[in-house]
C-alpha cells in the first residue's frame, strides 16, 4: 500500500491514526468549499465576485492540504505547513474582514464569520492541521541546528 | 426530495455517525455490522439522489437549483470515499472517519430538505 519512502521511520506519518480523520475532515472542507466557489461563480459571479473566488481559493487550499496530508512524505509535509498556514491566515482575515466590513462580503465563504455556518470547524482545523504537522515532524538528532536534508 | 425518506437519512446518519464514535471511544475498529450499515445507508442515500434528481429532470425547479445539483451528486461520493480511507488503515480512528462523512451526509440531506422549495 505505503510506496513513499519514509526517511524517518521512527515519526509517525501525517496521513497515520488521528491524521486519518484529520485527512478526512480536510478532504470533506475541500468538498464543500470548491464545489461552492464553483457553482457561486459559474451562476453568480456578478454579485460577489470577491467572496467567490475566495470560496474557490479556500477550496484549493484544503484540496491542496488534503492531498498533501494524505502523502506525509517530506516535501509533502512542507507543502502542507503552508497550505494550513494560508488556511488559517485566511479564515482569521475573511472572518474578521466579514464582521468588521460585512459590505465587502455581501455573501458567505466557508470563512465568513470564522466559519460560523460551519459549525467554526474551518478556525479549528488549521490549528489541528498544524500541532499535527508538529506532532509528527521528523524528530531531530538536536534541536535547534539540524543539518538540512540534502534534498531542498 | 421527500420529506419522510430525507428524515429518514437524516436519523440513519446520526446513527452511523454516533456508531463510529463509540468504537473510536471503545478503541476498535469497525466491525463487520458497522461497516454493513455504512453501506446501506449509502443505498438509501443513492436512491434519495436518484429520486430527486428525476424530479429535477421531470421540471421542478428549487430555489437554488445549481446547489441543489452539487448537493444531490456530492452526497453520493462521501460514504464510499470514507469507506475506503476508513479501511485502508484500521484502527479507532476509522471510525472516526466514517463518522464525519456519516455526519456530513446528514447535514447536506438536511440542506436539500431546506433548499427543496419550488421557485
Amino acid at each position: 500500500m505505503s510506496t513513499a519512502r519514509d526517511p524517518q521511520p521512527a515519526a509517525p506519518r501525517t496521513s497515520s491514526g488521528p491524521g486519518r480523520a484529520l485527512v478526512a475532515v480536510y478532504g470533506l472542507f475541500a468538498l464543500a468549499a470548491t464545489a461552492r466557489g464553483v457553482t457561486q461563480l459559474v451562476t453568480q459571479y456578478a454579485e460577489a465576485p470577491l467572496a467567490y473566488v475566495l470560496s474557490l481559493v479556500a477550496g484549493i487550499v484544503y484540496i491542496v492540504a488534503t492531498v498533501t496530508l494524505a502523502r506525509g512524505t517530506a516535501t509533502s509535509r512542507r507543502v502542507a505547513l503552508v497550505a494550513v498556514t494560508v488556511e488559517l491566515v485566511g479564515v482569521l482575515t475573511v472572518g474578521t474582514l466579514s464582521l468588521v466590513d460585512p459590505e465587502a462580503f455581501p455573501r458567505a465563504t466557508v470563512w465568513s464569520a470564522y466559519g460560523s455556518g460551519y459549525g467554526f470547524v474551518p478556525l479549528v482545523l488549521p490549528v489541528l492541521g498544524l500541532l499535527w504537522l508538529r506532532r509528527t515532524r521528523p524528530q531531530p538528532a538536536t534541536s535547534a541546528s539540524t543539518s538540512s536534508s540534502s534534498s531542498e | 426530495m421527500i420529506a419522510a425518506l430525507a428524515y429518514s437519512v437524516c436519523a440513519l446518519a446520526l446513527v452511523s455517525m454516533a456508531w463510529g464514535l463509540v468504537t473510536a471511544v471503545l478503541d476498535k475498529p469497525p466491525g463487520k455490522a458497522q461497516l454493513l450499515y455504512a453501506a446501506g445507508l449509502e443505498v438509501v442515500v443513492l436512491v434519495q439522489s436518484v429520486i430527486a434528481l428525476v424530479r429535477l429532470g421531470a421540471g421542478f425547479r428549487p430555489v437554488e437549483l445549481a446547489t441543489t445539483i452539487g448537493y444531490l451528486v456530492g452526497i453520493v461520493v462521501l460514504l464510499p470515499v470514507a469507506w475506503f480511507w476508513a479501511n485502508s488503515e484500521r484502527t479507532r480512528f476509522s471510525g472516526v472517519v466514517l463518522a464525519v462523512a456519516a455526519a456530513a451526509v446528514a447535514a447536506m440531506t438536511f440542506r436539500l430538505l431546506v433548499l427543496w422549495v419550488a421557485r
